[in-house]
């Protein structure tokens, strides 16, 4: 990974397009993509609503300041360069001179204040731009970010779907953005793409938005994106040529399968700020878990080789902290609780769970979040029964009972995928957090886990503007949570990207598809 | 499986004409030794076949045959055979205790309705037709998300939301058979009300009710499924349905791990209508004169 | 009616209502987390805080003036979000009901020439093949290999969007070949339901006595069959047919979901696992009333067959 990662919040960027990496002769213009997506995204407006089902739309009708490459390195998109000055608590956005938004109305500083404004109102991501205390507008194409505090975190929250900027004239009608009939239909973005239609549950499609701020771009005359739930049915459409493009696929099986089509490309690249990671979380305030030990047992029983071998038949990679191993903070050298079943038997001797006559110490129960992690669900249940721990599997019958189940703290083990989010201060310190142990919200500190030394040094990591003092930290910190064990991270998702060989320039940077397109195009 | 509401004789006969006129027909005496191969299969099968179904045994996914394992392996290194020896048992519970459900509530509402008449018949009617209405299968997922997807609930979700033909099946046969003689006579010698309907009138309606409810066993059996199929089964079981319901996504290249308890199912089912026909012809009167 | 209606409504709401979790934790996953306050914010907005006879109260007078409110998930007018997808379930359900009536009766009056014969039980068993197969395991197999090893038909959707021609036909033969595997899914399941009750009413009204009159008249067996036999064995199977179209869209939420056919079906599964009341309300409420349709429909066809049946 690249080590001058955030070094550039201190440099002016230039545009230079060419520089995002990947080298290709001219690519041909017009032609459609059909890519498949597996859900219907609730609507189109990622400034109001996160998710890459809406990030993969959102990012073609909207616009943010910048972009990313694919070593983690921002790059100019709407603003053509910015200076950051005061210790990282002045940020100066020049936006590009002769954009408009897809109604023909040019895109002004203004525009950006109001964007900022709504998202920090509106989008469940608070961090982003919690620091953020006002934006001046000089002139109409310059906006200065003004904040409380240093906070490294701003640039990626700039970037890929994030930050999308909305037209003011449009969304700031009076109207509540977040139930805005102009998020469905007649959307006006600022991206490459403007929407032709959108029928939830069907297909979304996109049309080439020819007055588009970067001449020449995009390259595809239309995307169409069929909303296919069923991943045979996808994979059978992959295989026989009725879709070109399909990201985000996750099921082992269908990836080990089409590496095999001569015709197709399968990759695991462009996911790293996405950053999902399954993992085992424990309640560590009730029940058995809330002990240390038998924490530690459960994690040397469970062999994480296996998962990674048998259930994600190889192509997932390890991941033994919280943060992804594709992203620049990622510490590797933690304990890794490798498969050893005499330890895990003889932690839980020591901590005095002896075994009952018919072999078994103590019962516990495990959730899964999502039917992807049924497998790990039940294989959990046959490992823990090697050490003593009878485990009933509980089969939420849907999402909402799941998360009310273990929002509520009402679980003692839960199969997880959590994001990451690009920054550590967006989508990893909100599990750990004493401050973020909120009953009823899931995805927050629903393991109840709280170290007053962990709060501290994350406090610490979210405001270190020096890049390698920050990765220090969170070292630190990864440290202490592999050895408090409030989850037990065993793997990445394992996200891959299929597409067919007459599509060139596939998203590949960070942010998988909630980037850009702009520069894919079709092949003879 | 069909419901025949178009009898319109008394009905009960010899035990033992009921019985030949059964095993006169191949189709089933063939229905029935499948079913009882299969119920020995799911009771007594797993004292020849130890495997538990839950251990992971083998490398996932290992095709039928290699290896020794004559099914092959699940995405777990599970036992395939294994799963359709013991979920054998389960999902014939399931659809015996769903049919049993649904025959409770149909022949309950059917008898009431059929024998009271008036405002409780057309109440009662009025709560068949709206479960007749329905999308049995959305309701029954609403109750599902309810109380969880436990295999009881999931059983008594199928149960609750089935029971409508037998209702049906029961009014008509109430309505016809209340008139008669025979009930007409104990009615006058001082038969209560409850008297009546459970033991004079019920009786001589069992037939097609009979019938109908062994149809709605393999109805059920495929209705589980048709759930696991959409997610909702309960891991800590194995039936048939949930071995589909789990395998579901990796179809593709392990077709097999959803093609052999689609069979069971799908054996199990015909037999069940094999035996449906031949209760059907024995029971009913015309049809066996034909 | 409206009182089953009422019941429909109330029954649902309530277990829905008590099931666990709500929209809020819904948008909360398809957002990758959420805040304390947005999700209480949602929650006022959507009245989810109100007590649930307020709820219950409020959105029965809003359908009772003809309001089915707006899609908590899609914030979209639940009215035109079923309009959306209702032509295709309509379609597939229709096209569906169709064809199974037709092989069934086909296969009914085939067999009924020789009931005790091989053919006989050669039809019996095939129509059973549909009857006992669990419809989506059908399905995903037809798909598996039409679609994959012998690639004759589109994988998903209803309509191919790449062709920009303004030929009806060419949009119209689109669309059948989108539609053909999963008519023939959805109608296999009642081919045995269908073909037995034409069989059996067939051999009933062939032993009456108006058609050995007409036998005895010297028509052939042909007319026979098919002007008298046949017209007057038929009203069972439509009455069957009327009253199973619930079944029929029971099943057509599997064979939606097999196929991404872009059905009602599958919105209504969504709906429930997404906890978006309006949505599911409106389309049970929806699907009493095309029930009801369709059972008038039955009724007027009983009446055209035969103009003794009082309505």
């Amino acid at each position: 990974m690249n080590k001058h990662f955030l070094k550039t919040l201190l440099l002016t960027a230039t545009l230079i397009f060419t520089s995002l990496g990947v080298s290709f002769a001219e690519p041909k213009k017009g032609g459609t993509l059909i890519a498949a997506v597996g859900n219907s995204p609730r609507h189109l407006n990622p400034a109001v609503q996160s998710g890459i089902v809406t990030g993969f739309p959102g990012a073609q009708l909207f616009a943010t300041p910048i972009r990313y490459d694919n070593n983690w390195e921002p790059q100019p998109y709407l603003a053509e360069s910015w200076e950051i000055s005061d210790g990282g608590k002045t940020v100066r956005l020049n936006l590009v001179k002769d954009a408009v938004f897809h109604d023909g109305v040019p895109i002004k500083s203004s525009d950006v204040k109001f964007s900022l404004e709504t998202i920090k109102k509106n989008h469940p991501f608070k961090t982003m731009f919690a620091p953020v205390v006002s934006v001046e507008t000089p002139d109409e194409h310059t906006a200065i970010l003004k904040l409380s505090s240093p906070h490294p975190a701003l640039m990626l929250a700039m970037s890929s779907q994030l930050m999308a900027i909305i037209p003011e004239h449009v969304y700031g009608d009076g109207q509540d953005p977040k139930t805005h009939p102009q998020n469905s239909e007649n959307v006006v973005g600022s991206g490459p793409f403007k929407l032709v239609e959108f029928k939830s549950g069907e297909h979304i499609i996109l049309e080439r938005f020819d007055d588009f701020f970067i001449d020449g771009r995009p390259y595809l005359d239309k995307m169409v994106l069929k909303i296919i739930k069923d991943p045979a049915t996808r994979t059978i459409g992959l295989e026989n040529g009725e879709i070109d493009f399909y990201a985000f696929e996750n099921v082992a099986r269908n990836i080990v399968r089409l590496k095999k089509n001569d015709n197709l490309t399968v990759t695991p690249d462009g996911y790293a700020a996405i950053g999902p990671i399954d993992w085992l979380a424990f309640n560590t305030k009730d029940g058995k878990t809330a002990d240390v030990n038998v924490r530690r047992a459960i994690a040397y029983a469970i062999d994480r080789n296996f998962i990674l071998k048998a259930i994600m038949l190889g192509v997932a990679d390890e991941a033994r902290t919280g943060i992804h191993p594709g992203s620049p903070f990622y510490e590797p050298n933690v304990e890794p609780y490798n498969l050893d079943i005499d330890k895990a038997n003889k932690i839980l001797d020591d901590a005095g769970y002896k075994k009952g006559s018919d072999g078994m110490r103590f019962g516990l129960t495990v959730d899964f979040g999502w039917p992807g992690l049924k497998p790990n669900a039940e294989y959990t249940k046959a490992a823990l029964k090697k050490i003593g721990i009878d485990v009933t599997v509980r089969a939420s019958a849907d999402f909402p009972t799941w998360a009310k189940t273990v929002s509520n703290h009402n679980f003692d083990l839960t199969w997880d995928t959590v994001f990451n989010w690009g920054d550590p201060v967006i989508g990893v310190h909100r599990t750990y957090q004493t401050s973020n142990i909120k009953k009823g919200v899931i995805w927050s500190n629903t393991q109840q886990y709280s170290n007053p030394k962990v709060d501290a040094i994350m406090e610490k990591a979210g405001v270190e503007n020096d890049m390698d003092k920050r990765k220090a930290l969170y070292s630190d910190l990864q440290k202490m949570l592999a050895n408090d064990l409030p989850v037990y991270w065993t793997n990445t998702l394992p996200y891959h990207t299929i597409y067919s060989k007459k599509v060139g320039n596939p998203p590949m940077g960070i942010w998988a598809t909630s980037s850009p397109m702009d520069m894919t195009y079709i092949k003879d | 499986m069909l419901e025949n509401e178009e009898i319109d004789e008394p009905t009960i006969k010899p035990v033992k004409e009921i019985f030949q006129t059964f095993f006169k027909s191949y189709s089933a005496v063939t229905g029935l030794f499948i079913l009882i191969g299969i119920a020995v299969m799911g009771f007594i099968g797993p004292l020849f076949y130890p495997t538990d179904p839950f251990d992971m045994v083998w490398m996932p996914f290992s095709p039928p045959g290699a290896d020794g394992f004559l099914l092959g392996t699940d995405y777990l290194g599970r036992d395939i055979l294994s799963q359709i020896i013991n979920g054998a048992r389960v999902s014939i519970a399931i659809g015996f205790l769903a049919a049993l459900v649904s025959c409770f509530i149909g022949v309950g509402i059917g008898s009431f309705a059929g024998f009271y008449g008036g405002w409780v018949e057309e109440t009662l009617m009025r709560i068949t037709e709206f479960f007749q209405v329905l999308p049995t299968l959305l309701f029954a997922m609403v109750i599902v998300a309810l109380f969880g997807s436990s295999v009881l609930s999931i059983t008594l979700a199928i149960g609750a939301v089935s029971w409508a033909s037998v209702a049906r099946i029961t009014r008509s046969e109430f309505l016809r058979i209340k008139e008669l003689d025979f009930v007409l006579a104990s009615r006058s010698s001082g038969s209560n009300n409850m008297a009546l309907i459970f033991r004079v009138i019920l009786p001589n309606a069992a037939a097609p009710i009979i019938v109908q409810s062994a149809l709605l066993v393999g109805a059920a059996i495929t209705f589980e499924a048709g759930l696991a199929f959409l997610g909702l089964s309960d891991p800590n079981v194995i039936s048939w349905g949930q071995v589909i319901g789990s395998n579901r996504v990796y179809i593709l290249d392990a077709t097999y791990t959803v093609t052999f308890p689609g069979i069971a199912i799908f054996i199990t089912v015909l037999a069940i209508s094999l035996v449906g026909d031949g209760l059907n012809d024995a029971l009913n009167p015309k049809l066996r004169s034909r | 009616m409206l009182l089953v209606l009422l019941v429909v409504v109330v029954l649902n709401f309530l277990m829905l209502h008590l099931a666990p979790g709500d929209i809020a934790d819904t948008i909360a996953q398809t957002m990758g987390g959420a805040d304390e306050q947005d999700m209480a914010e949602l929650r006022k907005q959507y009245g989810l805080d109100q007590p649930f006879f307020i709820q219950l109260f409020n959105y029965v007078v809003r359908v009772a003036l003809l309001d089915f409110g707006h899609s908590h998930f899609y914030n979209l007018p639940v009215f035109d979000l079923i309009m959306e997808r209702f032509p295709a379930t309509l379609l597939l359900v229709f096209s569906a009901q169709i064809l199974s009536l037709f092989v069934g009766i086909l296969l009914g009056v085939y067999a009924a020439q020789n009931p005790n014969g091989l053919s006989s039980l050669f039809v019996n068993m095939f129509s059973l093949f549909g009857y006992a197969a669990p419809v989506f395991w059908t399905g995903i197999l037809l798909l598996i290999a039409f679609s994959l090893h012998i690639p004759i038909f589109p994988v998903s959707g209803m309509r191919d969007i790449t062709i920009e021609s303004s030929n009806f036909f060419v949009h119209f033969f689109d669309v059948l070949r989108h539609l053909f595997l999963p008519m023939i899914t959805l109608a296999s399941i009642f081919f045995a339901y269908y073909s037995r009750l034409c069989r059996a009413s067939m051999l009933e009204v062939l032993g009456a006595d108006f058609v050995r009159t007409a036998k005895a008249k010297g028509l052939s067996k042909k007319d026979v069959l098919l002007k008298h036999a046949l017209k007057n064995s038929l009203s069972p199977v439509i009455t069957f047919a009327g009253l199973s179209f619930s079944a029929v869209v029971s099943g057509a939420i599997l064979v939606e979901t097999v196929y991404s056919w872009p059905g009602l079906g599958t919105l209504a599964f969504n709906s429930i696992i997404s906890r978006d009341t309006p949505v599911l309300l409106g389309i049970l409420i929806f699907s009493t009333l095309m029930v009801t349709v369709g059972n008038l429909l039955t009724d007027l066809t009983l009446k055209a067959l035969d103009p003794r049946i009082k309505i």
